[in-house]
């Protein structure tokens, strides 16, 4: 069975300075696991919303009993898929991991919408957890382990865009000034 | 953005991503954002990029995985899964 994960928090930035902290989210203090990021895809759409694709690189953070699944692996790559609707001013990202599906795949979608009147962007994520293994013991306890160390890994992806957006709003605020 | 920039997958794509990516940062803000440009204007630097992406890319495993992916359609619903946790 698929596990799911729902979480929702609130930046105090601006819709612009969240965006641009989310493509530009690394490097940063809290996400050393994280070796590269591209953009292999971007168009604009007949409604005007710019769609994106990324390949992202990052070091395997899986527990010792899965190793044995793993053989020498420990990087993984993960596809991420953006749009930017600027006149609604909403985001919407979705990524999953490409490879060790069988053992665990994670589809994380987030959502981000901007409040004009509080002056803050809101952030929606749903995540789904589902392990490929055929042996229903060892499928659950990966299925949950990936669940409960996500919690954890959220609180640190978060802290890193808290990150990147104060030093994004700082220097957007000095441009403005100049 | 930090102070540092992130790197490509593949080491000899990494100064053209930065040069796209301070590009694509400049236009994404100052013209997308604010109604501007509907088209890309880093065109130039993005095709050397994809270039350089496109040819490292051939050489790593992750290619077959990667095009199944990009026909996906996550999005439809809303860009919200449909929720099986009833299903077995």
């Amino acid at each position: 069975m698929v596990l799911y994960f729902h979480n929702s928090h609130t930046f105090p930035h601006t819709f612009e300075t969240a965006t641009l902290a989310y493509f530009n989210r690394y490097p940063n203090p809290y996400a050393s696991h994280v070796l590269s990021i591209d953009t292999i895809d971007r168009h604009i759409d007949a409604e005007g919303r710019l769609h994106q694709t990324k390949l992202i690189v990052k070091t395997g953070r899986l527990p010792k009993w899965v190793k044995p699944f793993l053989g020498k692996t420990s990087t993984s790559w993960i596809i991420e898929r953006t749009v930017v609707d600027p006149s609604s001013q909403t985001m919407q990202t979705y990524t999953r991991n490409l490879d060790h599906t069988k053992i665990i795949q994670i589809q994380e979608y987030n959502q981000y919408t901007f409040d004009r009147e509080l002056n803050q962007t809101t952030n929606n994520t749903t995540v789904t957890f589902s392990s490929g293994f055929q042996g229903l013991g060892i499928k659950n306890r990966i299925e949950r382990w990936s669940q409960s160390k996500f919690d954890e890994n959220l609180k640190k992806s978060r802290q890193g865009l808290r990150y990147v957006m104060d030093s994004i709003r700082d220097r957007l605020h000095l441009l403005q000034k100049a | 953005m930090g102070n540092l920039m992130s790197t490509s997958f593949a080491p000899e794509c990494t100064d053209l991503k930065q040069k796209y990516d301070a590009c694509f940062n400049y236009w994404y803000t100052e013209k997308f954002l604010k109604g501007k440009s509907v088209y890309n204007e880093c065109e130039d630097l993005w095709a050397d990029y994809k270039e350089c992406i496109d040819i490292h890319l051939q050489k790593q495993g992750i290619k077959p995985m990667l095009d199944e992916a990009r026909k996906e359609a996550p999005f439809e619903n809303g860009g919200i899964p449909v929720d099986k946790s009833n299903e077995k």
